[in-house]
């Protein structure tokens, strides 16, 4: 798997910068009231969440000061909060010392997720977390 | 290589990839030792209408990106819902060039 570091950091800052963009919105949002307009493409077609719906509820139970809420909603809202925190100080700390220690790792990350020890285990979770959302009634 | 194979070649997996392209896959595979000739016969590659209706059908979960190779983008398209719907629909359009750029990748490594 090959991609230029350029297109990768460019790519990574983009969707954070979306992503503290929706996370601004659905802030203001749940202030003027508590309902937030769904994007989820499944969950309006089908009325079935997916396995990531949710995660704006979590990020924003997380900001709120209730982790247990925050994981209880959709614990991928934890592992999202995390990267939009770490991504663009990784990414600037690599900037101002020139170096690629986040494409490296990123590469590393991607070949051990290829492997299938690793990646059927992953399979399950995100599925066992698909049934439990359903059976939330998120 | 010899012209015939190289043109039947082309012939078969010609849709594999992008247009612009071919003619260039058709030069290096012309200038190409015979001894390779078996290893690239047995290349599969990813059909991009398959990588469409992947892409209709599963597109917001990311499924299409990891069936192409793409695992990285396909982690982050199950985990934000297909980038919050958009980046799903955006790919229903991206996602056939895309494949067809793995498949011409796939080719520039075995050669």
């Amino acid at each position: 798997m090959s991609i230029s570091p350029k297109k990768l950091y460019q790519f990574l800052l983009i969707a954070c910068f979306a992503g503290y963009s929706w996370l601004l919105y659905s802030l203001f949002n749940q202030q003027a009231d508590s309902s937030t307009i769904e994007v989820c493409l499944i969950k309006r077609a089908t009325n079935v969440p997916c396995p990531s719906c949710g995660t704006t509820r979590s990020v924003l139970s997380l900001i709120n000061g209730d982790p247990l809420q925050s994981l209880y909603t959709n614990p991928f809202g934890i592992l999202i909060a995390g990267f939009m925190l770490i991504i663009p100080i990784w990414i600037l700390i690599d900037y101002v010392k020139n170096e690629k220690t986040l494409l490296n790792y990123y590469t590393r990350t991607i070949n051990l997720l290829n492997k299938p020890f690793i990646a059927i285990p992953m399979m399950i979770l995100v599925l066992l977390n698909w049934i439990w959302n359903i059976t939330k009634g998120l | 290589m010899d012209a015939h194979k190289v043109d039947m070649f082309v012939m078969a997996n010609g849709k594999y990839f992008e247009s612009h392209v071919v003619p260039n896959i058709r030069d290096t595979l012309l200038e190409m030792d015979d001894s390779n000739w078996a290893a690239i016969q047995t290349l599969q590659f990813k059909d991009p209408t398959i990588c469409l209706v992947i892409s209709l059908i599963g597109g917001s979960l990311g499924i299409d990106r990891f069936f192409i190779g793409d695992t990285g983008l396909g982690i982050a398209k199950l985990l934000t819902c297909g980038g919050l719907g958009i980046w799903g629909i955006v790919d229903w359009f991206l996602i056939m060039a895309a494949t067809r750029e793995k498949n011409v990748e796939k080719l520039e490594q075995a050669l």
